[in-house]
């Protein structure tokens, strides 16, 4: 399969592109779009969290704090969010044309990481706008991406191809990414999580992913291998999950769609 | 060397939507295990679209595949293109394949036209830059103008289907699957494409043709797939197997059993569609046609009728050639028939050249309205024994009479 979508690399660039040309196609405010979201959250959960619930964020303003962590959670998010979905959208190619069904929810995922280049961008402007500048430590975030890469891949190519199936799971993305975002210390750092709690934080593979992210981009330190490792291990296996499922129930989806 | 391998293809739908499918979701090695475990369960409500389809396509050569609705025609074309795969046996493909599925090709409808040129390109291996020089060339060949820059839901059924073509042309496919697409858009575009297929062809191109068009499977093919029920019931030279089907279509007798109830009769009306239509007030009860006699040319039908609104009525017998045109028809004199139910016996010589043609028996009214028009879906064959090679001539025997006579000359 790997190859496959390889040798339709030009088909996933072109996915990508039609994808942005029809999403600002009709919009006013265009690319904007891509920088609002997080900024928006941003100065929200600012509010709530820092002024409300006067959270313990350490040496890092708050903003700072939730920014760091909310840009790779967006990522995840909106990949969920753009790809589960692709498959049965695009069901006129599914039904009538040959190409390998990764590339419709690869793409989308494609789409997310064009928009977390834009957040980044942001990140780093904001970093500096507000006086602080971006630690040494940055230099893991290829290493940590591709960790979230492949907890994305593996969650979206299940989520698409059983949404095929069952339309439920594109209805209960929404609700899944809210509830997990209120599960994922991203707003809130782990450390202010009740100790007892903490295990069961650690099964959930974007606690570490958000966590490491945070302590590289705006502490300066090495992500914590207790917290990350849970993470790679849980990501290496969804990636692995995902993929299975994917390539063993593709050939149905012209029929099933 | 063959290019395209079919061997014991199996295809199995399961019939429902909604829940139904959603049992689709186990992956197959669970499945397998379901379907040896619970068999019963597993096997209720599925049908099979093909059965143990075995066949072979020699590069270069063109397939048409004729068959009723529902034959398992685009099945097969769907599952030879790789679009979905066989529940059991094997399918080879070993060249660049294209498929036209249908006329709306699997274009994305928001993108404009050009957009979507570059798209299907991409589906088929040719990156950005390998189909910009081809895209003038695309454009030009769908006629499509200045609608290019355009999102392909505005575009009409015809548009779609002549930018679906063109963009094929352009992507040098070696074997391509063509499945009634030729019957959307005008004349001129359709003549386009069967001389684009025709050098195709020429320039060793391999082809599988679907289409319920036969003269255009005669002219475009070469040898002859007959798909029922997704079983192949022939398998041979275009000539050979088309006649074979025209026979059986000919014989076909199960949809022209008398039907009494009225309720009965307004579904069966409605499930035969553009089949059959009229005002009512009479209708054909039953058609019984004579084997045809003099290489079928001369024929006897009874036509049974019920009559429930008129007292006078025009009994008209015409025919249809295979592209669908109605050729030529014999209207009865005014015929009065009050008293419910009746029959009418006709005797008639057709004068058409070898072909098959498709008979349509109609009741007008008095005032020329048409309360009952039924195309039988059965054919009448029609073999002469000379001017085969005329069929570019059209379907229409005109009588005359030949001499020869020696050139002499003329003295004064």
């Amino acid at each position: 399969m790997i190859k496959r979508l390889w040798s339709h690399r030009d088909l996933v660039v072109s996915l990508i592109r039609r994808q942005f040309q029809l999403r600002y196609r009709q919009s006013a405010a265009g690319v904007a779009w891509a920088i609002l979201p997080p900024l928006v959250t941003v100065g929200a959960a600012t509010v709530v969290f820092d002024q409300v619930a006067q959270l313990d964020t350490g040496s890092i303003p708050y903003p700072l704090f939730a920014f760091a962590a909310l840009t790779p959670w967006t990522f995840f998010a909106s990949s969920l969010t753009f790809a589960v979905p692709s498959v049965v959208q695009n069901h006129q190619m599914v039904t009538r044309l040959a190409f390998p069904r990764a590339a419709l929810p690869v793409s989308m995922i494609g789409l997310a990481l064009v928009d977390l280049a834009i957040a980044g961008v942001t990140f780093v402007i904001f970093v500096y706008v507000t006086g602080s500048s971006i630690p040494l430590t940055a230099l893991w975030f290829p290493a940590l991406l591709l960790v979230e890469m492949m907890l994305v891949v593996g969650v979206v190519l299940f989520g698409s191809a059983l949404n095929v199936f069952a339309r439920d799971v594109k209805l209960a993305v929404p609700l899944l990414s809210q509830l997990w975002l209120f599960l994922t210390p991203v707003l809130y750092p782990l450390s202010e999580v009740p100790a007892g709690l903490r295990p069961w934080y650690r099964l959930n593979p974007m606690t570490g992913v958000v966590e490491s992210f945070r302590s590289i981009l705006v502490y300066g330190q090495a992500p914590d291998m207790l917290v990350l490792l849970p993470s790679l291990v849980g990501a290496t296996a969804l990636f692995l999950f995902g993929w299975w499922y994917f390539s063993s129930v593709e050939h149905r989806f012209a029929d099933v769609i | 060397m063959d290019v395209i391998v079919t061997e014991n293809v199996t295809k199995t739908y399961r019939v429902g939507v909604g829940r139904a499918r959603v049992r689709e979701m186990i992956p197959p090695p669970l499945d397998r295990a379901f379907r040896r475990l619970f068999r019963k369960w597993w096997i209720r409500d599925t049908f099979n679209a093909l059965e143990d389809v075995t066949l072979s396509v020699e590069g270069g050569s063109s397939l048409g595949i004729v068959g009723h609705n529902g034959a398992g025609k685009t099945t097969l074309l769907r599952v030879i293109a790789g679009v979905t795969a066989p529940t059991a046996g094997s399918v080879g493909v070993s060249a660049r394949i294209a498929a036209l599925i249908d006329a709306l090709v699997g274009f994305h409808p928001d993108l404009t036209g050009r957009e979507n040129i570059y798209l299907l390109g991409a589906m088929h291996g040719f990156g950005r830059r390998a189909m910009a020089p081809r895209i003038e060339r695309i454009l030009e060949f769908a006629e499509i103008g200045d609608m290019a820059d355009t999102p392909v839901k505005r575009f009409s059924a015809g548009m779609t289907a002549r930018l679906g073509f063109a963009t094929i042309t352009a992507l040098d496919v070696e074997a391509l699957l063509v499945d009634e697409v030729l019957a959307v858009g005008d004349a001129s575009f359709q003549r386009k494409c069967i001389n684009w297929l025709d050098e195709y062809r020429r320039d060793g191109g391999t082809l599988l043709f679907v289409s319920h068009n036969l003269s255009l499977v005669r002219n475009m093919t070469e040898r002859v797939v007959w798909l029922d029920h997704g079983r192949v019931i022939a398998d041979g030279s275009t000539s050979d197997v088309l006649a074979q089907y025209a026979r059986a279509m000919e014989r076909r007798e199960a949809d022209h059993r008398p039907i009494h109830k009225k309720k009965e009769a307004k579904k069966a009306m409605l499930a035969q569609g553009m089949q059959r239509w009229g005002a009512g007030g009479a209708r054909v009860d039953e058609v019984h046609m004579e084997e045809p006699t003099n290489g079928g040319t001369e024929l006897n039908v009874a036509i049974t009728y019920e009559a429930t609104g008129i007292d006078e009525a025009v009994f008209c017998l015409a025919f249809v050639d295979e592209e669908g045109r109605e050729i030529g028809a014999s209207a009865s004199p005014p015929v009065s028939i009050n008293g419910d139910r009746g029959g009418i016996r006709c005797t008639i010589r057709l004068p058409f050249r070898s072909g098959i043609y498709f008979p349509i028996v109609a009741i007008l009214g008095p005032d020329g309205v048409i309360r009952d028009r039924w195309k039988l879906d059965r054919a009448v064959v029609v073999e002469r024994g000379n001017g085969e090679q005329l069929a570019d001539f059209g379907p229409v025997d005109l009588p005359a009479g030949w001499s020869t006579r020696e050139h002499e000359q003329e003295d004064g």
